[in-house]
Order: C-alpha cells, then structure tokens, then sequence
C-alpha cells in the first residue's frame, strides 16, 4: 500500500510556468484566394490523417480566422509539414508556440 | 470519376487534354527558365517564406528546401504531360479537328499520381492567380478569358479532389 502523497502546490504551479524546451513549435497554414476549399480538408486529411470533422475544423479556421495551427511538436517535424504544406501550394509557416 | 483500391479515373475531353498539356507545358517552362525564384511573383508563390518574421530562419528554410520544391513542381508537372501525352497525341488546339474535340479521354491515376495531379493543378493555378492580380476571392473579370481558364481548373480540380477524397 502506498500512502498519499501530499502534493506541494506551489511547487506544481511553478512546473506549469516552465514551458516545454523543444516542443512547442507550430505548423501553421494561412488563408489565401486561391486554393479551395474541398482541396485544403484534402490535404489535411491525406497528409496528416485527420478526420474528415478535424480536416473540415482546420480548414474553417483556415477560411475564417486567417490562419490555423495544423501540427504542433519539435521545430525540424514542424518544418517537415510546412514543406509538404508548400508542397501542395499552402502557405505554411513554423513559429515557437505563443504564449498562453 | 473515382475508382477502385485508390485509383481514380479521370474523363476530360479532348479539347480540355489539349489546353490542359499547353498550359502544363508552360508550367514547366516557366520553372525551367526561372533561375531565381525572388524574380517571380508566380514562382516565389511555390515557395513561401516559412519563417515571415525571421530571417536568418527564413534563408535557412529556403536554403534547404527551395531547390527541392521547384524540382518536384517539375516532375510532377512531367507526370502530368506524360498522361495526357498518353490520353492523344494533339498538342495544338488548332489542329484539333471540331468533330474530335468533345470525345472524350480517359486517365486512370493510381494514388500517387493523383497527388502528382492535384498539385500540379493547384500549382498552376497559383501562378493563374499571380499572373492575373487575383488578391481577394471576389477578384474576376469577365471580360478576360483567362479568368475562365482559371475557373476551369478549379472545377476539374475540385472534381479531383473530390474523386481523391472517396476513398480517405
């Protein structure tokens, strides 16, 4: 049996200010006037394996917000996608996750 | 349009195959004499900064990938040409005789070379897009055909993609 530990919160709530050192960049894909629409859930579907909902989601953020985050994880992963983005003409960009 | 185990089966007609070999044919052309991608509107659309407000990560992006892109731009764009060089052998719209115009030609795609199609189509329509000032989705002029040529591809690419889609 293992007795319960007693959690220093204060500890905990500084472990949640330090940020993750090398995981928190982002693939993010920019709206643009020419691609469309059904070709961008394509993508992301094809590409990344999302869900059609998750493609459409994306997408919507995409067309409605400007911008959406498509990857998140390590800065060289996250420029693998933004070239496979470039690759199907998608204007993607890499940047350090902002802060929350 | 869609087929089985991942193929697609694309009808086009003839005289689409035609102008669709032409401007493929431009594509690559444009590729092949454009040293310098920063020359290009058109091109430089193929290879987007990755990093807008960087840089020193910008040129090192660019630096490792940039070549790269442009080079599968051509060989898919060379795919393409070599399956509507297969679909018939008219490459000139005038030589096209009218009765021969609307029959119809048939590609079939295995997986790859639909994606090698869907970019090379999405691709060409960038550099449409640039040549035309498109900047905004309401952007035409219908008075210019050339907003029709663009129309056009992207409802036979949006017809592929979703043929492309059936089997996700």
């Amino acid at each position: 049996m293992t007795p319960l530990s007693t959690p220093d919160i204060a500890e905990d709530l500084d472990l949640l200010g330090v940020p993750t050192l090398d995981a928190d960049w982002q693939t993010v894909v920019w709206n643009d006037p020419v691609n469309l629409m059904s070709y961008v859930v394509h993508v992301f579907r094809s590409y990344f394996g999302y869900s059609a909902a998750e493609a459409n989601r994306l997408m919507l953020g995409v067309h409605n917000d400007g911008h959406a985050v498509v990857a998140e994880g390590l800065r060289e992963q996250m420029e693998l996608h933004a070239q496979a983005m470039h690759d199907y003409g998608l204007w993607a960009t890499v940047r350090k996750a902002p802060a929350a | 349009m869609s087929g089985s185990a991942g193929t697609v089966v694309l009808e086009l007609t003839r005289i689409e195959a035609v102008h669709l070999r032409g401007l493929v044919g431009q594509f690559v052309d444009l590729l092949a004499e454009t040293a310098d991608a920063d020359t290009d509107p058109a091109v430089a659309r193929l290879v987007p900064s990755a990093y807008p407000d960087d840089d020193a990560s910008a040129a090192e992006f660019r630096s490792l990938t940039q070549s790269d892109l442009l080079r599968r731009r051509a060989d898919d764009a060379g795919a393409v040409l070599a399956d509507l060089a297969m679909a018939g052998d008219v490459s000139d719209p005038q030589e096209l005789r009218p009765e021969d115009a609307l029959s119809e030609v048939v590609i079939v795609l295995d997986r790859d070379r639909t994606s090698a199609w869907l970019r090379t189509l999405a691709a060409v329509r960038l550099v449409l897009a640039s040549r035309l000032g498109i900047t905004s989705e309401d952007d035409r002029d219908a008075d210019d055909p050339r907003f029709g040529v663009y129309e056009w591809l992207g409802y036979r690419l949006d017809g592929l993609t979703v043929a492309a889609s059936v089997d996700d």
